[in-house]
């Protein structure tokens, strides 16, 4: 017997044993899958009849795979077919009672919006068509066992104009998310009449999502451990009780507007149709705002109009080159900020630099993978938004900064002499804010800030423009929007505003709130009378005796 | 074309694993590591240095596809090629399944004379 022959015969053998292993296995699986089939027939409750039957599935469709491999093939087969089959089952059950919970939901929905409807009938009047529709409200679950601090969060989230529900149990939890998934999930880490700690449950549930909910943590244990342990389940964001919940609605905010960022605007620049066509299909696909343009004296109209955040340029273009155009581009000091990417067959280094030296800011050579150029544009057009933003929002709030919210209201101004619809400016400035200052420190008083301007974004439309005025004093614009109309909605925010409750050195309080309304209907010569005209209401509104407004 | 040697297995089910692990060192003469979740195949991936890596798709906790995404984030898969390991047949599941990373798929029941054979196939087409 030759050596290969020994080896072949000890692999016959070894396989022969894990055969033979398998085969015991099998003494015990298939009875208890039998077992299985028959709870399946016993068990009422559709959920969990739901459940069974996917087990069975899976536990088939495992069999299905391993019996063939020990060379019990009839076995796979069959086990096969009764795979598919579950699979049918599984699915009809599953569409019955998504249709039954689509009806139990509605059901549902309609019972809270008669139970909310009450005490949303006293403040306000005319806010309905300024509040923003429903699919926008974001959906927040909280996980705690305490019931009062998660009703509180629950309130003060809602006030926020979230759309928060409160868990005290993991059971009623998981019950909600087979219903619906949220925006976002904060979790206790503390649950003591629970097997889990809210982290591993956390972890469990992110493991079977297909994509990480947002997730945000609150504790008592300030810790190292807790943190990384909290950042491994991807945690957005670790809070420490009691809980700042201003705070916490800030990073909630955060996390939002960084997940839903406007998709990026890319002008492709080439003669050849056929390419830039398969430029913008790439970038399409990677979620950006693409336009073409193949007629290089058309690029005034075209950066007015579409006003793109990154410019693809072809290199070689019959009438104009690529870095002539740039030049062009160049010469505008508004459009300084958009970076030039070149699209060029040219490998000459030499001749790169010298198209770069004129104007423009990277090369790409074509040809060009997908992903490659999707990174080329995505990082220029992330980084120029990055800048631009800076450049015009006020770094606490993220609001317009002073010039630009009111070049803002000279713009709705003039809108609304053009239309004939009135549109109207708010002033707020926060009550006695250096006391906040004063008694609970900056740290404190910028907090306040945010909240509020947290609070602004939520509560009013995506057309509405926003700014800090000055210090503790904003400003918003409000197109399409009668005086009457505009006090409602800011009585409504300040109303939410007053019910806030902040923490600072351990102690709680809240702050007020007056606001100025000035609308174009009664003055509509200037901006900067409207303006005078808010601030001069804003004044009345302090003199009146604060949170309130005129 | 560089030498194919070390090969992670990763399987929930001990018989398959043990069955492949004697296929693939026996008849293949590759040194392999098995292991029982995607968890564990992601802690011992940067030890071990695995040329190629099989997955098998239907795991408890974390699956085929989510172990996949996060071996990609570890390593560098285009050189060393993930294969996953599945009873599911229809073409547009391994379509979905390459349009992940996977390089190829490998369907079970496999015959265990000739898995090695397999892995060797999918790793000089990687290489042509």
């Amino acid at each position: 017997m030759s050596k290969g022959d020994t080896a072949a015969n000890t692999l016959q053998q070894h396989l022969q044993q894990l055969s033979d292993a398998f085969a015991l296995r099998l003494q015990e699986e298939l009875p208890a899958l039998g077992q299985s089939a028959e709870r399946l027939l016993q068990t009422a409750d559709p959920q969990e009849q739901v459940q069974q039957l996917q087990s069975l599935r899976d536990q088939l469709h495992k069999l299905a795979g391993t019996a063939g491999t020990f060379g019990f093939s009839s076995l796979g087969q069959r086990a096969r077919e009764l795979e598919l089959d579950a699979d049918q089952w599984l699915h009809t059950l599953q569409q019955e009672q998504q249709g039954l919970q689509a009806f139990s939901h509605s059901l549902q929905l309609l019972a809270k919006q008669e139970f909310q409807s009450d005490p949303k009938q006293m403040p306000a009047p005319q806010k309905a068509p300024l509040t923003k529709p429903m699919q926008s409200t974001r959906r927040i679950y909280i996980l705690e066992d305490q019931l009062a601090i998660g009703e509180n969060m629950r309130q003060t989230l809602n006030n926020f104009g979230y759309q928060a529900e409160h868990f005290s149990r993991i059971a009623e939890l998981d019950a909600a998310l087979q219903q619906q998934l949220p925006d976002a999930l904060i979790v206790d880490v503390n649950l003591p009449d629970e097997s889990l700690t809210g982290l591993q449950y956390a972890a469990g549930l992110q493991e079977r999502l297909a994509e990480p909910l947002p997730l945000l943590v609150i504790t008592t244990q300030n810790d190292f451990a807790t943190h990384l342990e909290a950042v491994r389940v991807g945690a957005m964001g670790f809070f420490t009780k009691p809980v700042d919940i201003p705070q916490l609605e800030n990073r909630l905010e955060r996390c939002f507007s960084q997940q839903q960022g406007e998709p990026y605007r890319v002008l492709v620049i080439d003669d050849d149709r056929e390419l830039a066509s398969r430029f913008s299909l790439i970038l399409r696909g990677a979620n950006m705002r693409v336009e073409m343009l193949y007629e290089p004296a058309e690029i005034f109209a075209r950066m007015r109009d579409f006003n793109p955040e990154v410019i693809l340029l072809d290199v070689n273009m019959p009438d104009c080159t690529g870095p002539e155009l740039a030049q062009i581009i160049r010469m505008n000091d508004e459009w300084l900020r958009v970076p030039i990417i070149y699209l060029s067959a040219e490998t000459d280094i030499n001749r790169q630099m010298s198209a770069l030296i004129k104007a423009g800011d990277d090369f790409v050579t074509k040809p060009i993978s997908d992903n490659a150029l999707v990174a080329a544009v995505f990082s220029r057009a992330q980084r120029a938004r990055l800048l631009s933003n800076a450049l015009s929002r006020d770094s606490l709030t993220g609001l317009l900064k002073h010039a630009d919210i009111k070049e803002q209201a000279a713009v709705e101004l003039e809108r609304a002499l053009r239309s004939g619809k009135p549109a109207s400016v708010g002033m707020l400035d926060i009550d006695f804010f250096k006391k906040v200052n004063d008694n609970y420190g900056h740290a404190a008083g910028d907090n306040v800030i945010r909240a509020l301007a947290n609070l602004l974004r939520q509560r009013l439309r995506r057309i509405d423009s926003l700014g800090r005025y000055g210090g503790e004093e904003f400003l918003v614009v409000l197109p399409d929007c009668t005086a009457e109309q505009a006090w409602g909605v800011l009585d409504e925010i300040r109303q939410r505003f007053a019910e806030l409750t902040f923490i600072a050195s351990g102690s709680e309080f809240s702050v007020t709130l007056s606001a100025g309304v000035a609308s174009t209907a009664d003055t509509s010569n200037s901006a900067s009378e409207l303006l005078e005209k808010a601030d001069q209401a804003l004044y009345a509104a302090k003199h009146g005796g604060r949170n309130q407004v005129r | 074309m560089p030498d194919l040697q070390r090969i992670l297995h990763v399987e929930d089910d001990p018989s398959i694993q043990a069955v492949a692990k004697i296929a693939l060192e026996a008849v293949g003469g590759f040194q392999v590591l098995s292991c029982s979740s995607g968890q564990d195949a992601l802690d011992q991936l940067q030890g071990f240095a695995p040329d190629f890596i099989l997955l098998d798709v239907m795991m408890p906790n974390m699956d085929g596809p989510q172990t996949l995404a996060r071996i990609a984030r570890l390593i560098d898969i285009n050189h060393v090629p993930v294969v996953f390991m599945t009873a599911k047949v229809q073409p547009a599941e391994i379509a979905h399944y390459r349009s992940l990373g996977a390089r190829d798929v490998i369907i079970k029941p496999f015959d265990p004379m000739q898995l090695a054979a397999q892995v060797r196939k999918i790793w000089s087409q990687v290489h042509e």
